[in-house]
C-alpha cells in the first residue's frame, strides 16, 4: 500500500519533478500545479495532472496558499509536498494544509514558527544548550555597545535584528570604528526594514558554513544524517557543496550531530530539516546559526552518501510510517559533491540572465546525477529562481570527486543564458578550494574571478565555420522536418556521411 | 572569405577539402570531420575539436572543451576586401561547390520559399531557394557546372 494515494506537489522546476519521481516510484500519483510561465514546464509534463494556479508571478500562483489547498481538494489528492523556497517555510500554510485534512509533508506548523524568528531560535536553541554566536541583543546606548564589543573581544559583528540580506550589517575591527559602524548600521536597518534595532556579535573570520541534515519521524525517533559542507557562496547564496566537509574530524562531527539532534529536538522536529552551523575552523568551533524546516536544494549530496532517498522517507514519515535506522546504523560513504548550474553572469555581479535555452546538453557517467527542471527550447524567465540544475558527482574520494565534477561540468552544454559553468570550474581547480580553505566570503574577498577577455582561437574558428558552413541568409531555406524555421542548421539536414 | 567575430577578422581560405583559416598572425589548417545540429567536430591543425554552435541573430554561442564563448557577428563588410554588396535577389554561392540541380529557367514565375537549384559542397546539398515571390531574371549557372564562393548563381526580381 503506497503511503498516499496522491500529492500535490506545491513547486517547480527541478524539485518538482525530483519529488514527482519519488511519488512515482512509491506509485503515488501526482498533481502538478503551474503559472502562465511554465504552462509547457517539464514538471507539468512529467505529473499525472496538472492545475493552473495564476500568474507568472509568484505571489499570483506559486504563493497562493488558498488557491493551492483549493487544487489539492479538487484533484483528491491527499497531501501536499511544499518542496524548497515558495511556502515550505510558511507556518500558516502548513496549518492551512492540515486544516483542509490534508498532510503537510514536511514538519509541524509549530515546529516551523518557532524556527522562523531568528531571534526566538537563538534564545531556544541557548536554553537546549546548543552554541549559539556569543552577542548581545536589546542594546540600546552607545556604552553598551562599547561594553558588549570589549567583552566579546573585536572583531565583532554589527547586524539588523529584524533582517537579513546583509543589510546593515558592518565588521568592526577596533573601537575606534565602532560608533560610526553602529550609527551606519542603524540609518540602513531602519531604511531597509523600518526597525533600527541592533546585534552584536563575535565575529568569525574565514568562518565556515557547515549544516547537518536531521531527520525524524513521528513517533520520536530522530537522528542526523551528517554534514554538509556549503561555505562556497555569494551574497549568502550557496553555489557548491559537499560531503563529507574536509574540516572535520570524527570527533567534530560526533558533536556537532549531537548537537544537531538536541536543536531539532528543542521544537518538536519531525520529517527532513537542516541545521545551519557557523564554524571556526582556526579554534574548530562551531556555533548554531538557523534552522531550515525543510527540504534543502543540496540534499542529493546526503542521499548519495547515504544511500537514503530523502524525499521517499519524507513521504513516508508523513503518512506516519517509523524511520527504521537508529544512528549507529548510519555510516557516510565515499564523496559527493554538487555545482548548483545557475542562469547568471558572475562576470556581471550574478545577475540573473534570461532567454531560450538554444541547447542544452547535460552530461551522463558513472557516479553522476543531473536533477533539472529544464529542456532544450525552454524560456528561462525572469520570475523564478535562475537555477536550471544541479549536478552532483559521487565517487570514492574528494580528490576523485573533484576531477569527476570538473569532468561532468565541460560536458554540461548550456546555450541561450550565460551560465556560472565556467565560474564554478574555476572555483573547482582553485588551491583554496582543493585544500578546504573556501570560507563564505571567499568568493567575494579572495577570489578573483573573471571570464577570458579574448575568444579563443579555436572558438573563432568554430564560429567562422559554423558560418560558413551555413548558406546565405537571403534564401531562407524552408525545411520541412525543423520545427524552427530560422534554425541555422537547417542546411545541414542534407548533410550525406 | 572574411568573417568578423568580437572584432577580430578571420580570412577562410579553402585548400582542398580543408581551410586555412588565419586571424591576424595565427593561421590553422582545418577540416570538418562532422556537422550536426548543433555541433561540429573539426581537426584543427591535427588536433581534434568539438564545438558546440548555436546562433542567436548575430550572437553565437560557441562551447569547446567545456568553455563557453559568446561571439558576435560583425556585419561590417569594409574590411571583408573583395566581397560586393548584392541586391536582395541576387543569389550566391555561400560556399565553393557543385550545382547539383536546377529547377527553373530564365523568365519563370517562382514563389518565395520555391527551391530554385541545389549546390552540393562540404558533402552537403544545399538548396538555394527564393527570397521572394518574382521572376527569374538570370540564370547564371548550368547543372554540374562549378562555382566559387560569392559567385553569382540566379538573380530574382
Amino acid at each position: 500500500m503506497p503511503p498516499f494515494s496522491k500529492i500535490l506537489i506545491a513547486n517547480r522546476g527541478e524539485i518538482a519533478i525530483r519529488i514527482i519521481r519519488a511519488c512515482k516510484e512509491l506509485g503515488i500519483k501526482t498533481v502538478a500545479v503551474y503559472s502562465d510561465a511554465d504552462k509547457n514546464a517539464l514538471h507539468v509534463q512529467q505529473a499525472d495532472e496538472a492545475v493552473h494556479i495564476g500568474a507568472a508571478s509568484p505571489k499570483e500562483s506559486y504563493l497562493n496558499v488558498e488557491v493551492l489547498i483549493r487544487a489539492a481538494l479538487a484533484s483528491q489528492a491527499d497531501a501536499i509536498h511544499p518542496g524548497y523556497g515558495f511556502l515550505s517555510e510558511n507556518a500558516s500554510f502548513a496549518a492551512a494544509v492540515e486544516s483542509a485534512n490534508l498532510t503537510f509533508i514536511g514538519p509541524s506548523a509549530d515546529s516551523i514558527r518557532a524556527m522562523g524568528d531568528k531571534a526566538e531560535s537563538k534564545l531556544r536553541m541557548k536554553e537546549a544548550g546548543v552554541p549559539t554566536i556569543p552577542g548581545y541583543e536589546g542594546l540600546e546606548s552607545m556604552d553598551d555597545f562599547k561594553q558588549a564589543a570589549k567583552e566579546l573581544g573585536y572583531p565583532v559583528l554589527i547586524k539588523a535584528a529584524a533582517g537579513g540580506g546583509g543589510k546593515g550589517m558592518r565588521v568592526v575591527e577596533e573601537e575606534a570604528d565602532l560608533t560610526e559602524a553602529i550609527l551606519g548600521s542603524r540609518r540602513e536597518a531602519l531604511h531597509a526594514f523600518g526597525d533600527d534595532r541592533l546585534l552584536i556579535e563575535k565575529y568569525i573570520p574565514d568562518a565556515h558554513h557547515i549544516e547537518f541534515q536531521v531527520f525524524g519521524d513521528k513517533h520520536g525517533n530522530l537522528i542526523h544524517l551528517f554534514e554538509r559542507e556549503c561555505s562556497v557562496q555569494r551574497r549568502h547564496q550557496k553555489i557548491i557543496e559537499e560531503t563529507p566537509s574536509p574540516l572535520l574530524t570524527p570527533e567534530l562531527r560526533k558533536q556537532m550531530g549531537e548537537a544537531a539532534v538536541k536543536a531539532a529536538q528543542a521544537v518538536g522536529y519531525y520529517n527532513a530539516g537542516t541545521i545551519e552551523f557557523i564554524f571556526d575552523p582556526q579554534l574548530s568551533t562551531f556555533y548554531f546559526l538557523e534552522m531550515n524546516t525543510r527540504l534543502q536544494v543540496e540534499h542529493p549530496v546526503t542521499e548519495l552518501t547515504t544511500g537514503l532517498d530523502l524525499v521517499q522517507w519524507q513521504i513516508r514519515v508523513a503518512a506516519g510510517e517509523r524511520f527504521p535506522y537508529s544512528q549507529e546504523q548510519l555510516t557516510q560513504r565515499g564523496h559527493a559533491i554538487e555545482c548548483r548550474v545557475y542562469a547568471e553572469d558572475p562576470a556581471n555581479g550574478f545577475l540573473p540572465s534570461t532567454g531560450k535555452l538554444l541547447q542544452y546538453i547535460e552530461p551522463r557517467g558513472p557516479g553522476i546525477r543531473v536533477d533539472s527542471g529544464v529542456r532544450a527550447g525552454d524560456e528561462v524567465t525572469h520570475f523564478y529562481d535562475p537555477l536550471l540544475a544541479k549536478l552532483i558527482v559521487y565517487g570514492e574520494s574528494r580528490e576523485l570527486v573533484i576531477r569527476k565534477a570538473q569532468a561532468a561540468l565541460r560536458d554540461f552544454i548550456v546555450h541561450g543564458v550565460v551560465t556560472n559553468i565556467d565560474f564554478m570550474q574555476a572555483v573547482l581547480a582553485h588551491p583554496d578550494f582543493v585544500s578546504g580553505r573556501v570560507s563564505t566570503r571567499w568568493v567575494e574577498n579572495t577570489f578573483d574571478w573573471k571570464p577570458p577577455s579574448a575568444p579563443s582561437f579555436e572558438s573563432l574558428v568554430a564560429a567562422a565555420l559554423a558560418d560558413f558552413t551555413i548558406v546565405n541568409r537571403q534564401s531562407k531555406i524552408e525545411n520541412r522536418n525543423e520545427h524552427d524555421p530560422y534554425s541555422p542548421w537547417k542546411t545541414l539536414n542534407g548533410f550525406r556521411n | 572569405m572574411k568573417l568578423n567575430f568580437n572584432n577580430h577578422t578571420l580570412e577562410l581560405t579553402p585548400i582542398g577539402k580543408s581551410y586555412r583559416v588565419a586571424v591576424g598572425e595565427k593561421t590553422a589548417l582545418v577540416e570538418i570531420l562532422r556537422a550536426e545540429n548543433g555541433r561540429l567536430d573539426l581537426l584543427i591543425d591535427g588536433k581534434r575539436i568539438i564545438a558546440y554552435i548555436s546562433f542567436d541573430n548575430t550572437k553565437r554561442w560557441v562551447t569547446i572543451n567545456g568553455q563557453t564563448s559568446i561571439l558576435t557577428k560583425s556585419s561590417d563588410t569594409r574590411k571583408s576586401g573583395g566581397s560586393h554588396v548584392h541586391t536582395a535577389g541576387e543569389l550566391t554561392a555561400p560556399m565553393p561547390g557543385q550545382i547539383r540541380a536546377v529547377h527553373v529557367r530564365e523568365g519563370d514565375a517562382v514563389s518565395k520559399g520555391q527551391t530554385l537549384l541545389i549546390l552540393e559542397a562540404m558533402k552537403m546539398e544545399i538548396r538555394i531557394q527564393s527570397p521572394m515571390d518574382g521572376v527569374v531574371k538570370s540564370l547564371a549557372v548550368k547543372q554540374g557546372q562549378t562555382v566559387e564562393r560569392e559567385q553569382t548563381l540566379i538573380t530574382v526580381e
